[in-house]
């Protein structure tokens, strides 16, 4: 069964760049054009997403957001705003939306936070809380914050010991630098220089250095991927 | 009818003055007039007592010999004379008949006579036997002097309508003057010169240099506000011209590369121009917005933990850059109010700005020292530096020196450490770390 995602957008274009690219990536979408259709739409709860612009006409996109969860309503929403400013940022995340991405964005950047919001409802629907991760022969003990790779213990730093988890508990999908920016570093500014990159190369080089296989591969465009197999 | 500022204070100075002068002269007037006839009043007791005296010692005949003595020379006014019951002559000089009730009376002002020709007379008149004494003194003269003292009045008066004219214009040339001139450069701000200043005399510092001290400040800020404007629009235009003319480029030639994979690779370089552009851009609203920042987005942050953090985040970063990376904090610094995104973008610029401008410098420093009044939280390189001259400039939004225009950056950190430094009550400020640059966010506790 498909995944069903909820687009609230006023303007048609980007609706359409939004329906057509979520498809293609085989998700259900609906839309809606404001505020109070978006709401009656999400009071349903069939949805897995919902994705909201926040200048709507109607209702406006937080005040959504925050009617649907008044209604006790948790599918996920992520909010895609043109206010870019990083207490933008803020109040949108405080009305109650699970993730806010600025406009213009990159369409593997939408993908990637996408499926990481729904895979993380999924998770906490099926699984309790986890003491081990494991990523083909890597292994990670929650509880004594210790790493082995194929048996081999790896000594991490605490903040490489986050970075990883967060790869981990992601693993098999895109993770891109700003979601770790903001979920491990909690900065929702763009700090401009390769920050994340190096913080990754040194993490791969040690996950990688003396092992016969990479785990930690890089995505062109879009961020990096914690997997056993390389695609 | 509607009058100019000039002419309506030159009408109240006439006005003023006229009324003034007026007061002034009706109360001389009074009194002059008054102080005369007190004196008449006095004489003429006086003259009747004396001779009551002779004619209680001497009799009537002592009396009218007194009158004969009395009169100087000349003395045509004085009036002295003895009358009989029925107001006629006997002796002494007054008119023949007097036309006045024969009472006794101490003073009294009348035309005694009835005659037309003759004026009002100040007179005594008391009961000497079975005649009467009849002293006083014709008012002609006294009269004749109010005329010539009206007479002079009135010149005064005229006078000082003619001076008050003449101050008045005086007064409102003056005023025109001094207000013609910062009216001039007012007029010439809103026809859109904004360089004119009103001249300001430094020794004097009456309402009108105030005035004038006040809008030269004014025009001044409204000044530099413009030329900042213009600055940012046209740096801006510049600035976006670059990164823009080399996304075409690239465009253009990612079109003709035939071997997929080196065009994927030419469409990334496309993906990191583009980002460059966004993130000035959202640089931009981020200065724009932290000039009205409301106070509710600051919390309680320990600095030492902020910037812990941020050392932490830029540490590797420091080090692969082939820099030693050096923090030095102050845990004693008090929790404080701040905006933690912000101010962390702030200091994450200065190190970007340390990184681009010092790489191979040796050593970096992040160091956060506490003072009594204030912290400063700075970064310190041991690169070319910026020679004192151009400090200023490069602290203004989009100022990058020219020797940093080849380099990518938007030039923008700066001007956003800036405002965030005046957001929170602070300021930034450059320093020789002799030889390198210490760049400092220096925050009141």
């Amino acid at each position: 069964m498909s995944r069903k995602i909820l687009i609230v957008e006023d303007d048609s274009s980007t609706a359409a760049y939004l329906a057509k690219g979520l498809s293609e990536a085989g998700y259900a979408v609906e839309s809606a054009r404001d505020g109070r259709d978006g709401l009656f739409l999400a009071s349903e709860g069939i949805f897995d997403l919902i994705i909201a612009d926040r200048m709507l006409p109607g209702l406006d996109g937080l005040s959504m957001v925050s009617a649907i969860r008044g209604a006790g309503i948790a599918t996920p929403v992520l909010v895609l705003s043109a206010l870019a400013a990083v207490d933008d940022r803020v109040d949108g995340l405080r009305a109650g939306a699970d993730d806010y991405l600025c406009k213009p964005f990159s369409f593997a950047e939408l993908s990637a936070r996408i499926e990481a919001l729904v895979r993380r409802s999924d998770r906490a629907a099926t699984e309790p809380t986890k003491t081990r991760l494991s990523v083909g022969d890597l292994e990670i003990d929650l509880l004594a914050r210790a790493v082995t790779r194929a048996g081999r213990s790896i000594p991490l730093g605490a903040r490489e010991f986050n970075l990883l988890e967060f790869l981990a508990r992601h693993a098999g999908q895109v993770v891109t630098r700003t979601m770790m920016l903001e979920k491990i570093w909690n900065y929702h500014f763009d700090p401009g220089s390769n920050v994340v990159d190096v913080h990754i190369g040194r993490l791969r080089r040690k996950l990688e250095d003396g092992f016969a296989s990479p785990i930690l591969h890089t995505v062109r465009g879009a961020g990096y991927r914690l997997a056993a197999d390389p695609t | 009818m509607r009058l100019s500022v000039t002419a309506r204070i030159a009408l109240l100075s006439v006005t003023l003055a006229l009324v003034s002068n007026l007061v002034l002269v009706g109360f001389v007037w009074t009194r002059t007039d008054a102080a005369v006839i007190g004196t008449v009043r006095r004489e003429t007791i006086e003259q009747s007592d004396a001779m009551r005296a002779i004619y209680r010692v001497g009799g009537l005949p002592a009396v009218v010999e007194a009158i004969g003595h009395a009169r100087a020379a000349g003395d045509t006014s004085l009036l002295l004379a003895v009358l009989d019951g029925r107001g006629y002559r006997i002796a002494g000089y007054a008119p023949p008949r007097i036309d006045v009730p024969l009472t006794p009376s101490l003073f009294l002002v009348a035309d005694i006579d009835a005659s037309a020709a003759t004026n009002d007379i100040g007179y005594s008149l008391m009961p000497i036997g079975r005649h009467w004494l009849l002293t006083g003194r014709r008012l002609d003269l006294v009269e004749a002097e109010r005329h010539a003292m009206e007479g002079a009045l009135a010149v005064a008066v005229l006078l000082s309508l003619v001076l008050g004219v003449a101050a008045g214009l005086v007064l409102a040339r003056y005023v025109g003057v001094r207000l013609n001139r910062i009216a001039a450069v007012i007029e010439a701000a809103g026809d859109g010169d904004l360089s004119r200043r009103v001249p300001v005399a430094p020794a004097r510092r009456d309402a009108f240099d105030r005035l004038a001290n006040q809008l030269n400040l004014m025009l001044g800020k409204v000044e530099r506000l413009m030329v900042e404007l213009r600055v940012v629009t046209d740096s801006l235009a510049h600035d976006l011209r670059s990164p823009l003319a080399r996304l075409r480029t690239k465009t253009e030639q990612a079109v003709l590369i035939a071997d997929p994979a080196a065009r994927e690779g030419a469409l990334g370089g496309l993906l990191v121009e583009t980002d460059l552009v966004m993130r000035m851009l959202t640089m931009l609203i981020e200065i724009s917005r932290s000039e009205s920042v409301s106070r509710d987005r600051f919390i309680m942050v320990e600095p030492a933990e902020l910037v812990e953090e941020i050392a932490e985040l830029y540490e590797p970063v420091v080090e692969e850059a082939g820099l030693d990376f050096f923090v030095a904090i102050d845990a004693s610094a008090p929790p404080m109010l701040l905006h933690r995104e912000l101010l962390s973008q702030a200091i994450s610029n200065l190190i970007d700005n340390a990184l681009k401008h010092a790489a191979g410098g040796g050593v970096l420093t992040l160091r956060l020292v506490v003072h009594a009044q204030d912290i400063a939280i700075q970064v310190e390189d041991r690169g070319a530096g910026i020679a004192e001259a151009d400090r200023a400039q490069a602290l203004k939004r989009f100022g990058r020196l020219d020797a940093a225009r080849t380099k990518p950056g938007a030039g923008l950190g700066m001007a956003l450490i800036e405002a965030v430094a005046r957001l929170h009550n602070g300021r930034f400020e450059l320093a020789d770390n002799v030889p390198g640059l210490i760049a400092r966010i220096v925050l009141p506790v």
